[in-house]
């Protein structure tokens, strides 16, 4: 028995645990307000905001892709659909809207409502830019987004008149006519609601984590089979500093290591990398572990921490053990993690003093788009000499690859000749394949220009090519 | 003024066809789909699938009560193959069953066997072996032949556009009702109310006086559903067949794998200049990727045939165009109808051209820019012509065109790493259907005894505000309050043989439909009121503002009252009116005529810079000047002059379709990539050309929907200067869109 808070309401179902969360809202409730435009997470039309509880009873409110949720997920939750924060007249964020005329045929509209509503309950600083990264995932067809932009302009600057106070922030939006009253009881109701695992039991049950992977590709095959949900894992729900390295739970998001103090004060390009995966409404679900497992030889997180020089914790079958990320991967989604075992935990070394990083990730679109090619490098120099060297590369070969034999380019000098010569190296440790994300030979001259995009950004190393140079 | 549903859209109240409630008894239905692209079906075994658990039936071409037919133009297009494959992703069986996921369960349990043909893909390899769905089109106007030695730079090439999805955001669906004596009631989000009941129709093999269409909003279209039917008929004849609700909606990589594209064409130009930068002589061929049949392809051909000319005078013209038949799912309408094709090409020629010469494109086309007076190459001659008007206009708000390109030059001379590309496009864009039947609208207007008013048009709400345009027309010719008046659903019961919604022509021909049946209303008004105020002339009675006026004297008679009154009088407050553009026809044996009723004007700046380590880039700035005429509604007008552009710059830029080499589909939904919030750039100033008069439609206003997708045109060309001033030694580029992987082997291959 799955029991949560739809809007107003207090739920029980005995659904199976992966039924969809849209399909719930409008088949069952007759929620018609949340629409489907695309059922894989790549357009925000069926946006809702999901809202939990932490230990000290404070919600917290995360805009989800509805369409690759299952309802498994959002036991135990607060569920928020467009119904949901309709009020008698139109609330603070659908007015904006409304008066920028940021709605043509209205299919992405309601989306679009939630992830602002997301906006107003996350963004410490209500800041315009916070509004577009929570919009980040809503396609829009019709608009062209100069009308959404400017409503959510008007939204973050009506916004900025008010208390910043992220502990009063439910009372702040009530007050400001974003979210209607019945907000206010929703803690209590969600304290008082007890739900009781969605997981199942049994030893051979899929795990999900985001499910922002397995959702999309097996969804008819996962609505009838056992799951177990790494959300209900609280205990793995954490980043901790541990002496010289981050330790981060698996049930741990992207949006929330993104924005972790820790993650910001020891790896602070973190903030703006990590928003080059998905979109918010993914990442405010999927986990690095999941990205680590999906092991896509493009995954974004696993490039970061394959450079980075992580290694994952892993659970299961009476032991706990420890192996280093670049020695995880042994084939194409072949890793060495075997059945009854799950990630605990993921650690990141923290880069000594005057080490230098840089991740880079060319996509078709720049943004909620898988990569053609990515890169991360960690370097470590001696006056302008190479000390150390870590390169990954996604795209290129059959796993996520750490490029091997890097030592000798150790003690040479940073300079075009170099990087050419690094470069080209690199290029001869890769195979990449024709495919829709581009051209086995389109990569193989990317990954290049990678090489040289990573000297040219921390180094400022000059790219020779092409004419007038 | 806004889109009428702007406020319940807002609230997730809309309703859309999915949105309506499941009737009693309701099926969903699914189809089966070919697996190959060419070849002939050897066997069909059905057994299996029919007995699967919550079947209620599955069905193939044998059982349609019609004709197996639905061709939009011509009749080439059978709703199941029974025989011959013509494309992958073509429809051969449907199962319908309790839910959807009991009928896609039950589409694996259908046998089929083929056998497999070479397909053919390309069009110039169509045309080649005959394969083309109608006689190739010429045109000609001057004397090419002997304009050339007048020249002093001829440039020739090649130049190619690729297709681009609709990636409407509602996609297709119907809901079939059956009911009595025969009747079926189907709920579309089609954009063709008068064709899709025809098509209905045919295939149950009943009048259609027994298809009752009915169409609330579509949730987007953009021409993706004017012609191809197969989705609105094929749930209408299941639920003919089992006689119970039916219900077809499509998952998105469904409806991108198989419906319709933006035709890409292949072109060959050949243009020539005299010394100074005249365009003396252009000479082009089109050759249309059409697919497997016609659909509306041929419409499509007429208008990028008919606009090869674009916004500039070219006095010794001849072009040919054909569209050929290749084994891909049916190209159809898309926003700009065939126009962004042929204006690509010309475009394409003068940046060529340009090079030559050694001068910015912009200088060109200044030079060749249409003024009164000016002839196109069939024949019309031009009057109100705002093309340089336009220009001079952009040129003063966007900070002098000449200075603006001197400033990129200056930018790309100082960098290396990133490259700048400036771009200016003019639009000259004609407003009529090709095919002069279609220029016909009807309105119902109805005044109820309580005062409220409800007009009824064959135009289709799918986001581009025409009901709310209709509404403000009505209330402004009844002089009531905008909120008295009710744009009801477009159906076919109430509005017989209405026209696709589109070629921009929707507020046109029903906005201009509705004032008629308003102002023959106010007329029945006019004359009660004259009667009861025994006065005897009733032109001199007015009504402003709800309140009626007695030779310009207020009296105490308000709307309410005299609309109560009129009733109990007997007086008919229901009106129908009917309108056909005046003057609009082609001859298509000499390619003369006036097709076009006006034309829509335009000039965009267009900005962007170029990443040359990464062969990424930005869009920075869009500043366009577009002429609405006297504009309807300011916010709707530039709101679709936004979402134009940014569409278009998507098909200029990261829009890209792959397939195989056995033509089936390699793109899904997570592989099409439309521009997002951060894509959009970051600065866009629209400019609504002011004191532009237009008499050829409803109040002045001129139709916006296509017209300013031209402007999206700059984003590639821009891109192509950025990419030349890295690269001069490759030839130019004339393939669109410009992804980043494009970009980047242009720079680095
Ligand atoms: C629209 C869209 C856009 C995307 N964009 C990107 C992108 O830009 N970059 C990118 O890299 N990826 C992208 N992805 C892929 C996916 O979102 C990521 O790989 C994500 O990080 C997966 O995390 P998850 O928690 O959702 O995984 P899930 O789907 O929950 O799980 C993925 C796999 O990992 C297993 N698993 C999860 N957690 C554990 C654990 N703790 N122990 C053992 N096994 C576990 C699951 O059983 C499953 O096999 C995108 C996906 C979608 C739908
Ligand atoms: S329906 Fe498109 S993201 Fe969910
Ligand atoms: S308004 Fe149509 S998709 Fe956004």
């Amino acid at each position: 028995m799955l029991k949560f808070i739809v809007n107003d309401k207090i739920l029980e179902t005995n659904a199976h645990p992966g039924t969809i969360l849209i399909d719930y809202l409008r088949d069952e409730l007759k929620l018609y307000g949340t629409k489907e435009g695309c059922k894989e997470g790549e357009c925000g039309a069926c946006t809702v905001l999901a809202g939990t509880l932490d230990d000290k009873g404070n919600i917290s409110y995360k805009s989800v892709a509805s369409c690759i949720l299952p309802i498994g997920d959002v036991n135990g939750s607060h569920i928020v659909s467009i119904e949901g924060v309709n009020q008698e007249e139109l609330n603070t964020i659908q007015k904006a809207i409304f008066d920028y005329s940021a709605s043509q045929c209205g299919f992405c509209t309601p989306g679009i409502v939630l992830s602002l509503t997301y906006f107003a309950l996350s963004s410490s600083e209500f800041s315009y830019k916070d509004a577009e990264d929570a919009l980040d995932g809503n396609l829009c067809r019709c608009t062209g987004y100069v009308a959404i932009r400017n409503a959510a302009k008007a939204l973050s600057d009506l916004l900025k008149t008010k208390s910043r106070d992220m502990n009063k922030r439910i009372d702040v939006l009530l007050e400001a006519g974003v979210l209607p009253s019945y907000f206010a009881q929703i803690p209590q109701k969600l304290k008082k609601l007890n739900a009781s695992s969605a997981s199942s039991p049994s030893a051979k049950a899929r795990i999900i984590a985001g499910g922002t992977d397995l959702f999309v590709q097996i969804p008819d095959q996962l609505v009838e089979s056992d799951l177990k949900f790494i959300s209900e894992r609280k205990d793995l729900n954490y980043i901790r500093v541990d002496g010289n390295c981050i330790r981060i739970g698996a049930a741990t998001s992207l949006e929330d290591f993104r924005n972790s103090c820790a993650v910001n004060k020891y790896f602070p390009f973190m903030k703006d990398d990590v928003l080059l995966h998905s979109s918010m409404i993914l990442r405010n679900k999927a986990t690095l572990a999941g990205n680590i497992v999906n092991a896509s030889p493009i995954g974004d997180i696993t490039i970061m921490l394959l450079a980075l020089n992580a290694s994952i914790v892993i659970d299961g079958n009476g032991k706990t053990r420890e192996i280093a990320l670049d020695k995880f991967y042994k084939d194409y989604k072949k890793f060495d993690l075997s059945e009854g075992e799950i990630i605990k935990e993921i650690l990141v070394p923290f880069m000594n003093e005057g080490v230098l990083y840089n991740f880079e990730k060319v996509s078709n679109r720049k943004i909620l788009d898988i990569a053609a090619v990515n890169s991360s490098i960690l370097i470590e120099t001696n006056g302008m000499d190479i000390a150390a060297l870590r390169i990954s590369a996604g795209g290129v070969a059959s796993i996520p690859l750490m490029i091997g034999g890097l030592d000798n380019f150790r003690g040479k000098e940073i300079s075009y000749e170099t990087v050419n010569k690094l470069a080209e190296y690199v290029v001869s440790q890769v195979a990449p394949i024709d495919d829709v994300r581009g051209s086995a030979n389109y990569k193989k001259l990317l990954i290049r220009q990678l090489i040289f995009a990573h000297f040219n950004k921390l180094f400022g190393v000059k790219v020779c090519a092409g004419e007038g140079c | 003024m806004r889109n009428v549903d702007m406020k319940m859209h807002i609230r997730g109240r809309s309703v859309f066809v999915d949105d309506i409630p499941a009737q009693e008894g309701l099926l969903h239905a699914v189809l089966f789909l070919s697996p190959i692209a060419k070849g002939t079906i050897e066997k069909l075994d059905i057994s299996k699938a029919n007995k699967a658990e919550g079947v209620a039936g599955v069905f193939v071409g044998k059982d349609i009560p019609g004709p197996n037919q639905i061709g939009h133009m011509i009749p080439d297009q059978p709703l199941f193959a029974e025989k011959e494959i013509q494309y992958a992703g073509q429809p051969i069986a449907m199962v319908v069953a309790e839910s959807k996921h009991l009928a896609k369960k039950a589409l694996k349990l259908i046998e089929l066997q083929v056998k497999e043909e070479e397909g053919v893909f390309e069009p110039r390899e169509a045309f080649k072996s005959g394969m083309i769905h109608a006689a190739p089109r010429v045109i000609t106007a001057g004397d090419l032949d002997s304009a050339w030695s007048k020249c002093e730079y001829i440039v020739e090439g090649k130049a190619h556009n690729g297709p681009q999805e609709h990636f409407y955001f509602e996609t297709q669906r119907a809901l079939a009702v059956p009911g009595e004596d025969d009747t079926m009631k189907v709920y579309a989000s089609v954009q063709s109310p008068g064709a899709f009941q025809h098509h209905i129709a045919e295939i149950l093999n009943i009048p259609m006086h027994k298809v009752e269409l009915e169409i609330r909003r579509l949730g987007g279209a953009f021409g993706g559903k004017e012609s191809t039917a197969i989705w609105a008929v094929a749930p209408a004849l299941a639920a003919k067949l089992l006689n119970r609700p039916v219900k077809m909606v499509l998952g998105r990589n469904e409806d991108i794998a198989t419906s319709g594209k933006r035709h890409p064409y292949e072109f060959d130009y050949k243009m020539g200049l005299d010394k100074d930068g005249k365009i003396l002589a252009y000479q082009v061929d089109l050759y249309q990727q059409a697919g497997a049949f016609a659909d509306i392809s041929l419409a499509v051909l007429g208008r990028s045939f008919l606009h090869v000319s674009s916004s500039y005078f070219i006095p010794n013209l001849k072009a040919m165009a054909v569209s050929c038949k290749t084994n891909l799912p049916s190209n159809n309408a898309f926003r700009g109808f065939g126009v962004p094709q042929g204006v690509f090409v010309i475009e394409t020629a003068i940046e060529h051209a340009s090079e030559v010469m050694g001068v910015d494109p912009s200088v060109i086309k200044r030079k060749n820019l249409l003024q009164d007076g000016d002839f196109l190459p069939y024949g019309m001659q031009l009057e109100k012509t705002n093309a340089i008007r336009c220009w001079e206009e952009l040129d003063r708000r966007s900070g002098g065109i000449a200075r603006r390109i001197k400033t990129i030059e200056a930018y790309n001379k100082a960098n290396t790493e990133t490259k700048k590309g400036i771009s200016v496009v003019p639009v000259c864009f004609g407003i009529s259907f090709a095919q002069t039947a279609l220029n016909q609208g009807s309105a119902l207007a109805n005044i109820y005894a309580d005062g409220s008013v409800s007009v009824s048009t064959g135009a289709v709400e799918m986001g581009q505000g025409v009901n709310m345009k209709i509404a403000l027309i009505a209330a402004k010719a009844l002089s009531i309050g905008k909120d008295k008046v009710r744009v009801e659903t477009t159906n076919t019961s109430r509005i017989p043989n209405a026209s696709p919604t589109s070629a921009s022509t929707g507020a046109d021909l029903n906005g201009m439909a509705a004032k008629m049946a308003c102002d023959t209303l106010y007329k029945r008004l006019q004359v009660f009121a004259a009667k009861k105020f025994n006065h005897n002339n009733p032109d001199e009675i007015s009504i402003r503002d709800e309140i009626v006026y007695l030779k310009s004297a207020k009296t105490d008679y308000k709307w309410e009252q005299l609309i109560h009154e009129a009733y109990w009088d007997r007086t008919d407050l229901g009106c129908r009116a009917f309108y056909a553009t005046p003057g609009v026809y082609i001859d298509r044996k000499t390619e003369r005529g006036r097709p076009f009723a006006y034309y829509s004007y335009g000039t965009s700046i267009t900005e962007v810079t170029l990443d040359c380590i990464r062969g990424t880039y930005d869009i920075d700035s869009v500043d366009v000047v577009h002429d609405v005429g006297v504009s309807l509604s300011h916010n709707i007008d530039k709101g679709q002059i936004e979402g134009a552009i940014i569409q278009a710059i998507g098909w200029s830029t990261m829009e890209q379709i792959k397939y195989n080499s056995k033509g089936k589909m390699l793109t899904a939904v997570n592989s099409y990539k439309i521009p997002d919030i951060k894509f959009c750039p970051k600065e866009f100033n629209v400019y609504i050309l002011e004191n532009s008069l237009n008499p050829y439609a409803v109040s002045n206003s001129k139709a916006v929907g296509e017209p300013p997708f031209i402007h999206g045109l700059g984003a590639y060309f821009a891109l192509v200067r950025a990419l030349r001033s890295f690269r001069k030694d490759k030839p130019l580029p004339a393939s669109l869109p410009i992804t980043p992987e494009k970009a980047f082997m242009y720079l680095y291959e």
